[in-house]
């Protein structure tokens, strides 16, 4: 058991909160809406603070999103209480697209072949292209391994392809064509 | 290397790196870091209750407390919740003064302590049957509400309709901060200890 006084404490918070606040309120108001983000913070910072000890070195960012998506998991389950099944299904299927990102309007076709994924596949092309985690990174913040990441990440991409192909036959494979060699540089 | 697809997606991003962040307030933080850290089993590094800690720590991020009048009535000792119901609502008590670090003794000080399971959860009201009167009351039924501003302290105590929880109350403020959560085997015990149940 770490024995630290309190004042450095303070400050190992305090840097701490200096270097994941910002991309954990990104991560945040990606996944709920802006009046309920404020709340998930406040409450991932102060389990930051309790857990202060167990903060593992060099995994600062994928376990911080760990604690978030723990923390967002139990907000969701209070506030699926709160509505009624016709609600919940609306919340569920468009967590974010009313956001309305530039992107969005420019991608219609990506926007909706990613929003018609289910959900976990969803959830693990946004750690990668959003928070721009790498599938070791991903694996930590969700409590896997990076080889199983490996496989589920590239099982999303060809579903996301295939997906794409079905909404524009006339250009198949557009996004799956792609390899490594054309893309190292 | 890059990838196409990666950034091809990441436009789609709602919170790309050209939108705004709110840097966190100071008052949150001295909030947080006014909380003490509650001793943790040694549970190795999965924690097995976290979302009860999690709502613990819901709580004490807003440094608020439920507040409120407690409508005690005929101060009767038999143990059988039989009385009206009792009501908590939520007001403004300042959490740190009564977010002690958890232990049995203090605890044991709280006046008013009883087991319930949740009939109702709707909104920000909570409907609890008492099953056991730990001590200082006679209801049969607890409501606990917040009014607006204040629901999350509801939402802090993962409440759902079924689920049996443990609750203790000072001067009528519902304590929140690590005394009061879902019934675990840990803090029954611990009220069983305090209580003497």
């Amino acid at each position: 058991v770490e024995v630290s006084s309190e004042g450095e404490r303070r400050d190992r918070f305090e840097a701490l909160v200096a270097d994941v606040h910002e991309p954990l309120q990104r991560y945040i108001r990606r996944r709920v809406a802006a009046d309920e983000a404020s709340d998930v913070l406040s409450d991932v910072l102060l389990t930051m603070w309790r857990r202060l000890d167990d903060v593992p070195e060099g995994a600062v960012m994928p376990w911080s999103y760990g604690v978030a998506r723990r923390t967002l998991s139990n907000h969701r389950r209070a506030a699926s209480r709160h509505l009624k099944l016709v609600e919940r299904l609306e919340t569920e299927r468009s967590p974010v697209v009313d956001d309305d990102p530039a992107g969005l309007l420019e991608d219609p076709e990506l926007a909706e072949a990613l929003a018609g994924l289910p959900a976990a596949d969803q959830e693990i092309l946004r750690l990668w292209a959003w928070e721009q985690l790498e599938p070791r990174e991903i694996a930590l913040s969700l409590g896997s391994t990076a080889n199983a990441v490996s496989l589920r990440l590239s099982r999303a991409r060809k579903k996301l392809a295939d997906a794409m192909t079905r909404q524009d036959p006339t250009s198949p494979g557009h996004i799956g064509d792609e390899t490594a060699e054309e893309n190292r540089r | 290397m890059t990838d196409q697809l990666r950034e091809r997606l990441a436009r789609l991003d709602p919170m790309h790196p050209g939108v705004d962040t709110e840097p966190p307030s100071r008052e949150l933080l001295e909030g947080i870091m006014s909380t003490p850290v509650i001793e943790q089993p040694e549970t190795g590094p999965e924690q097995k209750s976290n979302r009860w800690l999690v709502g613990i720590a819901a709580a004490a991020a807003l440094v608020l407390a439920i507040g409120g009048v407690i409508a005690l009535t005929g101060g009767g000792t038999d143990p059988v919740a039989s009385g009206p119901p009792l009501e908590l609502t939520a007001g403004g008590v300042d959490l740190t003064a009564m977010c002690m670090v958890f232990s049995v003794e203090e605890l044991a000080k709280a006046p008013l302590a009883f087991e319930g399971t949740a009939t109702s959860v709707e909104g920000d009201i909570v409907t609890l049957t008492v099953d056991q009167w730990f001590k200082g009351g006679d209801a049969g039924e607890v409501i606990l509400n917040a009014p607006q501003g204040m629901e999350a302290l509801i939402a802090s105590i993962p409440f759902e309709t079924g689920g049996q929880y443990l609750i203790t109350a000072y001067d009528g403020n519902v304590n929140y901060c690590g005394f009061s959560g879902e019934s675990t085997p840990e803090l029954r015990a611990a009220y069983e200890q305090a209580f003497g149940a």
